[in-house]
């Protein structure tokens, strides 16, 4: 018995930017079982009702990372997300490029941008002359560094994460989350010599602009997790550098911050992140909010307890463990 | 219902309407809040970022102070919201658990993983619900737009949140309706408000504000609505530096959500702390017939 079918509507962007003015949406109508890939119906309009709409895709089964776009405006796989439950959840099928990355023509964007910041994080093994790799035989790892990678080595480099990035919507500088889940992958690397200098080179070229909004993580076809990683990007350059970077004091200054009452001081914040001259730049901001909300000027009162918060950062933080496995 | 009540930081300080807005709220909805003078900050993912398990122990703390009062944690704020819920799920990784465990011990504290966290969003439209809610309204919002913005930390990562959809939440749009307003949907309304590097790279954090307010506006939106105080930091006290990022006026009066639901529970401006505000919020009182606040 044939599986029963369901009307697809596809909305496509469609765009040269060679020959047209402006993109538009194009509907084709298809009938499809519910469990059909996306990337099918789209590989369905163009061998049977439109040659002309151009896309990316290679393998169809989520390996090469080269369908990632936007469904139903999430960034995805075509070829890994069913037409079922997006015709459910939205009556039709909306289909655009990847955000963050220019139109070449229709559902193929142009990334080389996306390349060179993947470049910029130099994703190869470093050898370090002190400790060579041996010659001739395989370098074995212990479970438990093999359990450091994480879900790292599992990135198929699709963009997707890139696509769902707002700090890469609005800062030039961030390298965004597939390269920094990529370096997170080699510096905990144990055959890699470049730890260290890993760390403190991305300290300053635009770790800190990651929001921490998890978009990466939850756009992520494969559970990277890259914003996870990038966290613990964060704290290893803490540990090895300290607060260099605006982003790296602030993560520190913060911690001290609470630590004297147990409850955050606003004012005091922003010395430690800016210090005296970023906090006279902040000077008219501060002065029209504490009209409004003249708290910002005094410090909050002690938690009950604190002594109990203080034994904690001795425990935790005084002597914090080697990182180092 | 009794909940451990977990204002925060910035709701005691530069937020305190939203502490107020929640409190007058809390009475309306039979909410009973429990206060606890000895918990500590959540860290506020920064204190995660230099060192994740101080950060895990000191929320382990807070989470272990409401278990011993056998309650669940109410927050109003989607970052604390994280961070708790962040440090509930950390504590599953047998290795974080013996170090905190170990650290909680010389301080007396035991933490055994049984608190829950609450975000009052959650609260009001699960617990309570949308339409008891809505048998409370006296003053419906009436011809008000309103677009809601979540906040990340209340959505997101899912596999440690996971109270509705991180792609597609519902619940803060079926609270607006229910007050009578008109919920507005629009790309921003998952998205970062930019609040996590306001202090390292002002405008670009700024630039990011003004894209979700400009969405909201663009999309009908008269006002936008939000579950946290650090979003609420980045569209309202910073607006005025979103609006040189985007080159013009952006005019958007940004309610804390106790505030919403405490307009159409019939709460007058100043007893919900609209005139503290940095953005006026007259022109949305106006619409749903408040006398507008003077500035």
């Amino acid at each position: 018995m044939p599986e029963a079918t369901v009307t697809a509507n596809f909305d496509v962007y469609r765009y040269d930017p060679a020959t047209d003015a402006a993109p538009r949406y194009q509907r084709y109508t298809l009938q499809l079982a519910p469990h059909t890939p996306v990337l099918t119906g789209l590989l369905r309009i163009r061998d049977e009702l439109d040659p002309t709409l151009t896309l990316r895709y290679s393998c169809r089964s989520a390996i090469c990372g080269s369908c990632a776009m936007l469904v139903n405006s999430k960034s995805r796989l075509a070829c890994q997300t069913p037409v079922g439950p997006e015709i459910e959840q939205h009556g039709r099928i909306v289909i655009d490029p990847m955000r963050n990355l220019p139109v070449l023509r229709d559902l193929v964007v142009e990334m080389t941008t996306f390349w060179s910041k993947y470049s910029r994080i130099e994703p190869h093994l470093i050898d370090d002359p002190a400790h060579p790799m041996p010659v001739g035989r395989e370098t074995t790892m212990s479970p438990a560094q093999v359990e450091r990678f994480k879900e790292t080595p599992r990135c198929i480099a699709c963009g997707a994460c890139y696509s769902a990035c707002p700090a890469v919507e609005a800062d030039a500088e961030f390298p965004g989350p597939m390269a920094l889940a990529k370096l997170y992958r080699f510096v905990v690397d144990p055959r890699d010599g470049a730890r260290r200098e890993r760390l403190v080179k991305i300290q300053t070229e635009g770790l800190w602009l990651c929001l921490r909004c998890h978009l990466c993580t939850e756009a992520c076809p494969k559970d990277v997790q890259p914003s996870q990683r990038i966290r613990d990007l964060k704290e290893m350059a803490v540990a090895v550098q300290g607060g260099t970077e605006p982003g790296s004091r602030h993560a520190i200054g913060f911690k001290d911050n609470i630590r004297s009452t147990g409850t955050l001081n606003e004012m005091k914040l922003v010395r430690q992140t800016s210090g005296l001259l970023g906090m006279v730049a902040q000077a008219p901001q501060g002065i029209k909010l504490s009209r409004k909300k003249p708290e910002i000027l005094h410090a909050p009162k002690k938690i009950e307890g604190q002594e109990e918060l203080e034994k904690l950062y001795e425990l935790l933080d005084d002597a914090p463990p080697k990182e180092e496995p | 219902m009794r909940l451990a009540y977990y204002p925060g930081c910035v709701a005691q300080e530069s937020g305190k309407e939203l502490d107020m807005a929640t409190r007058w709220v809390a009475k309306k909805v039979g909410l009973e809040l429990v206060g606890f003078p000895n918990f500590s900050c959540c860290g506020s993912g920064f204190v995660d970022e230099a060192n994740s398990t101080l950060n895990t122990a000191m929320n382990a703390r807070n989470l272990a102070i409401a278990e011993k009062a056998g309650l669940d944690i109410l927050t109003v704020c989607s970052t604390c919201t994280g961070m708790l819920s962040l440090a509930n799920h950390q504590l599953k990784d047998p290795k974080v658990r013996a170090r905190v465990d170990g650290a909680l011990s010389q301080i007396g504290v035991a933490y055994s993983g049984k608190t829950r966290v609450k975000h009052l969003l959650e609260v009001l439209t699960k617990e309570i619900g949308t339409e008891r809610i809505r048998a409370l309204v006296t003053r419906p919002l009436k011809g008000l737009k309103v677009g809601a913005f979540y906040g990340c930390h209340l959505l997101r990562p899912s596999a440690e949140l996971g109270s509705e959809s991180a792609e597609e939440p519902h619940s803060f749009e079926d609270l607006i309706a229910a007050l009578g307003a008109e919920p507005v949907m629009y790309r921003g309304r998952v998205m970062c408000c930019g609040f996590p590097i306001l202090f390292v790279k002002e405008a670009t954090a700024n630039r990011i504000a003004a894209t979700q307010i400009q969405d909201a506006k663009a999309h009908g939106a008269h006002a936008m609505a939000t579950p946290c105080p650090l979003c609420h930091i980045s569209l309202d006290s910073f607006q005025n530096k979103a609006e040189k990022q985007a080159g013009h006026d952006l005019d958007m009066p940004i309610f804390h959500l106790p505030q919403l639901v405490g307009l159409a529970l019939g709460a007058t401006p100043e007893e919900l702390g609209l005139p503290r505000h940095m953005v006026a919020t007259d022109s949305a009182l106006a619409r749903i017939g408040q006398v507008a606040v003077p500035a």
